[in-house]
């Protein structure tokens, strides 16, 4: 017979004996030495491994229950943040397909930076809008988080977040006045939106771990 | 809290409920049904989430995490013969979501390939007498790449299938076999080198 496959010599060494060529395969190693140190090498995976002590895991039963019963209160924002993300991912599908390039004349590049900005359908604008609406309305349900949670964190922590979080915003607010209707400038506040939020859904996972 | 060993346990009793049936009753709000689940299926994630995290902390957490998920998306699995597999691709999501948070606090170089001794023959029965090799197989998974280790663990430690291993880690078939491949590689080039004269 030729070599048994990798899967097939596997299934051996795993003691899984469906396969019906099994004692065809057996065959075929004792006599081939390639096979045969394949096999004895994932055997010898395998005893490694599988010789090692099952584990006890009842003891952790209760703190699932526990949990099932009474979901932590990360889950509300949490839902909140995956229902806004859904929504603003719904946004930027809608702008790909808006932006989606139709055939263009040629241009020199000075000329189709003109082109470009002055010539931005108004459904695509109109899609970056809802886009920014919903990263905006996202931000605000986990303002308010951070808000609720604010004053369990570490004075000095608190303060440098703050700093850090008025600083972001700012900076949102001036990439949006300087974008106008530049589409592709507009594409990046919205990533900076995103890292926004990525950032303000770090911070409340991290103190709600810290103060449960 | 850390999960305590128990020699030669067996699993499960010959008659038990098919996973079929209890996961139905699961999802029909029956907590007794989610309890046999949790109580068939945490041994495999605790050992595979321990294998990926080194942190026994960490992986009772992670399993408990993994099966608090699982409960919230009974209704996602699709073929109820799949359970294991698809438990895994949550404890994976779990486990990766863990390392991202402790990568902020410390970040991990990648570890280089190393296959040029695997060529060499294999020597099981000197793996197996041994007195050093559980570390030694516990410092070459801590080798593999995390994902590859996850994989590896998945086929050869679990015995799941390779269209199994693709499902939970969101991978092609042929990127599971590719994977499968080199890990295997690389655990033998580092297994190959603590194995003295009788590996050669």
């Amino acid at each position: 017979m030729t070599h048994p496959t990798q899967e097939e010599l596997e299934a051996v060494a795993l003691g899984q004996s469906g396969d019906p060529r099994a004692a065809e395969i057996e065959a075929h190693v004792a006599g081939c030495t390639d096979c045969s140190r394949e096999l004895a090498w994932l055997r010898a995976e395998r005893a490694l491994l599988g010789r090692r002590p099952q584990l006890r895991t009842a003891h952790l039963w209760p703190g699932v229950a526990a949990r099932l019963e009474h979901p932590r209160r990360r889950t509300r924002w949490a839902w909140r943040i995956a229902v806004a993300s859904g929504v603003g991912a719904a946004a930027a599908a809608v702008l790909f397909v808006a932006l989606r390039p139709g055939p263009l004349p040629v241009v020199q590049p000075q000329q189709n930076a003109r082109r470009e900005r002055s010539a931005i359908d108004p459904k695509t604008l109109a899609a970056l809008d809802r886009a920014e609406a919903d990263y905006r309305n996202a931000a605000k349900v986990l303002e308010g988080e951070y808000d609720r949670l604010r004053p369990r964190l570490d004075p000095e922590l608190a303060r440098r977040w703050d700093e850090t979080l008025t600083r972001a915003r700012a900076q949102l607010g001036e990439s949006r006045a300087v974008a106008a209707d530049d589409v592709n400038v507009r594409m990046r506040v919205l990533d900076g939106y995103a890292g926004y939020l990525r950032s303000l859904r770090d911070l409340l996972q991290e103190s709600e771990e810290a103060n449960p | 809290m850390c999960a305590a060993s128990l020699p030669g346990e067996v699993l499960g009793a010959p008659d038990r409920d098919s996973d079929e049936e209890l996961l139905s009753r699961a999802r029909a709000g029956d907590p007794e049904a989610f309890r046999v689940i949790f109580d068939r299926e945490a041994p495999g994630v605790r050992r595979f989430l321990g294998d990926l995290l080194r942190d026994d902390a960490g992986a009772d957490e992670g399993t408990q995490e993994t099966f608090v998920r699982a409960h919230r998306r009974l209704g996602t699995l699709e073929q109820t013969g799949k359970l294991q597999g698809w438990l895994f691709g949550i404890a994976r999501m779990v486990f990766l979501e863990q390392i991202r948070r402790k990568r902020r606090e410390s970040p991990m170089p990648e570890p280089a390939e190393d296959f040029s001794r695997t060529d060499c023959g294999p020597s099981p029965e000197a793996m197996l007498l041994s007195a050093e090799s559980d570390r030694m197989l516990e410092g070459a998974l801590a080798d593999l790449d995390v994902e590859r280790r996850s994989a590896l663990l998945m086929r050869i430690d679990h015995g799941l299938g390779y269209g199994e291993i693709a499902a939970a880690m969101g991978w092609s078939l042929q990127k599971v076999k590719n994977e499968i491949h080199r890990a295997r590689l690389q655990l033998r080039a580092r297994l190959a080198g603590y194995l003295g004269e009788g590996a050669r």
